[in-house]
């Protein structure tokens, strides 16, 4: 029976397993939007309203509905604007952010402190 | 911070400039004055680029705290713990970070362990790749909550530290990331390592699953854990881990972790909780054959009377050995007080159930203050 169970976990594990190479090796959406603003080189648009940068608007808001998940919320003046990239990183891996909200979160902390 | 400076440079620079043009100044020194002040905007905005994305960064951030804690047979200051946390990052490619986690030894001698050092690859938006020694995915409080300024009491909840029921750290490699799938949250990390492995103590087996930095046996473990957000303040998490352990120069037997977890914050109230079980299976003809199984469980609740710097925490655990007559319980209620969002005062008082008789079934007064950096 244990054998069972532990056969039957791993063709889970295995199927998850495949699952997150396809997303490990998928193109990096940041990167592709990115040579697309090259291209397209939008004059209305800001650079915040471009998918793939950090906006400031929605930082606030993932930082308010993230951060006090586990903690007290830091205070922006804490760190200078280049040191923030390590932490919010570091928060990024932690908690399972996505690359965008990560570089919103960083967007609004810089525009703050 | 750099962009309200060249904001008040600009103004300064339109202040001094009508200042001059007011007194008189001849129009070819105004002209200088603007382009001075131009210059100057220039080299702020220069330098403002620069400070905010050099491709390589080193950041040192961690926490520390010092205690005290008073029960019937003894009350003792504890040792300061200091835990600084290195983070180098290069780019938005990869991070680099290891807490390292120093105190002293009941003998005075110094204690210093690496909690976990890894190399972080950013391979897209939704994955990093987490390669070396890295804390335990398996829940959440080892994860994300044990850190003193960020644990809402000065002790860990029952069965969540050494010894105890839950994974510590793993070496190995994981993939971890996050998804907004239809603007909901779903965070997830998994990983295959060494494994833990089991020792005897005492006539007891016990699974170290800290600073394994070789594996035991051939096997591997595999295991993660999926974060679901609901709603914006609600995370359910639900782990797994599996692989084989072994006495030294025994047979391997299965090994085998489940975790469940909840935060849930609805305004200035938060509650949280966890569960897990790690099991050991039965093994005939080993030093130790029977089936071992630790299981571990906490509640939570505390509440931020705000605006005041003021909170207060209640958490009840338990904690049962495979040896049922070694159950702890533990009812433990605080009071901290904020004197920043990272410095934290706190006093609790924590009452123990335990077998008669041991220092564990004595309640104590517990004071700490954490601070993170």
């Amino acid at each position: 029976m244990n054998n069972q169970r532990m056969q039957t976990f791993n063709r889970v594990v295995f199927a998850a397993a495949a699952g997150i190479v396809l997303v490990v090796l998928s193109p990096s959406p940041a990167n592709a939007q990115e040579a697309a603003n090259r291209t397209a080189q939008s004059a209305t648009a800001t650079a915040g309203e471009r998918a793939g940068q950090g906006d400031y608007l929605r930082g606030l808001k993932a930082w308010e509905q993230n951060c006090a998940r586990c903690h007290n919320a830091r205070d922006p003046k804490e760190y200078s604007d280049a040191l923030w990239k390590p932490v919010i990183t570091h928060m990024r891996i932690r908690a399972g952010l996505t690359g965008q909200e990560a570089r919103d979160i960083l967007k609004f902390i810089q525009e703050s402190n | 911070m750099i962009q309200r400076y060249v904001r008040q440079t600009g103004t300064l620079g339109a202040a001094a400039l009508g200042a001059t043009l007011a007194l008189g100044a001849p129009p070819a020194d105004a002209a200088s004055l603007q382009d001075d002040v131009n210059r100057l905007k220039r080299d702020v905005a220069s330098l403002k680029d620069t400070a905010k994305a050099p491709d390589s960064v080193v950041h040192l951030a961690g926490y520390g705290s010092a205690g005290f804690s008073s029960r019937k047979s003894d009350s003792t200051f504890q040792v300061f713990s200091f835990s600084p946390i290195f983070h180098y990052q290069y780019k938005d490619l990869m991070l680099m970070q290891a807490e390292i986690e120093m105190g002293y030894n009941d003998d005075g001698s110094t204690e210093a362990v690496l909690e976990y050092a890894s190399l972080n690859l950013i391979m897209n938006d939704h994955a990093v790749l987490v390669a070396g020694q890295f804390l335990s995915p398996i829940g959440q409080f080892r994860q994300n909550l044990h850190p003193a300024w960020i644990n809402k009491l000065p002790s860990k909840p029952l069965g969540f530290a050494d010894g105890g029921a839950a994974p510590l750290t793993e070496t190995g490699v994981e993939v971890r990331g996050g998804f907004t799938p239809g603007g909901k949250g779903l965070n997830y990390a998994v990983y295959i390592g060494n494994g833990p492995k089991l020792v005897e103590n005492a006539g007891e087996l016990e699974v170290e699953t800290e600073g394994n930095s070789s594996d035991a046996n051939k096997n591997k473990t595999v295991g993660g854990r999926v974060g679901y957000l609901p709603l914006h303040n609600l995370e359910i998490g639900v782990s797994a881990a599996a692989g084989k352990a072994n006495l030294p120069g025994e047979d391997n037997r299965n090994y085998r972790v489940y975790d469940v977890d909840f935060a849930y914050q609805p305004a200035v109230i938060e509650l949280r909780g966890e569960y897990v079980q790690t099991k050991v299976d039965s093994l005939a003809g080993s030093a130790i054959p029977d089936e071992h199984t630790w299981k571990a469980w906490y509640v939570q609740a505390s509440h931020k009377f705000t605006p005041s710097h003021w909170e207060a925490v209640l958490r009840y655990g338990k904690f049962t050995p495979p040896e049922k007559s070694q159950e702890l319980k533990q009812w433990a209620a605080g009071i901290n007080y904020l004197f920043a969002n990272n410095v934290i005062g706190k006093l609790s008082y924590e009452k123990n159930d335990a077998p008669t008789g041991t220092v564990g079934d004595e309640n104590r007064f517990v004071a700490q203050l954490a601070y993170g950096f």
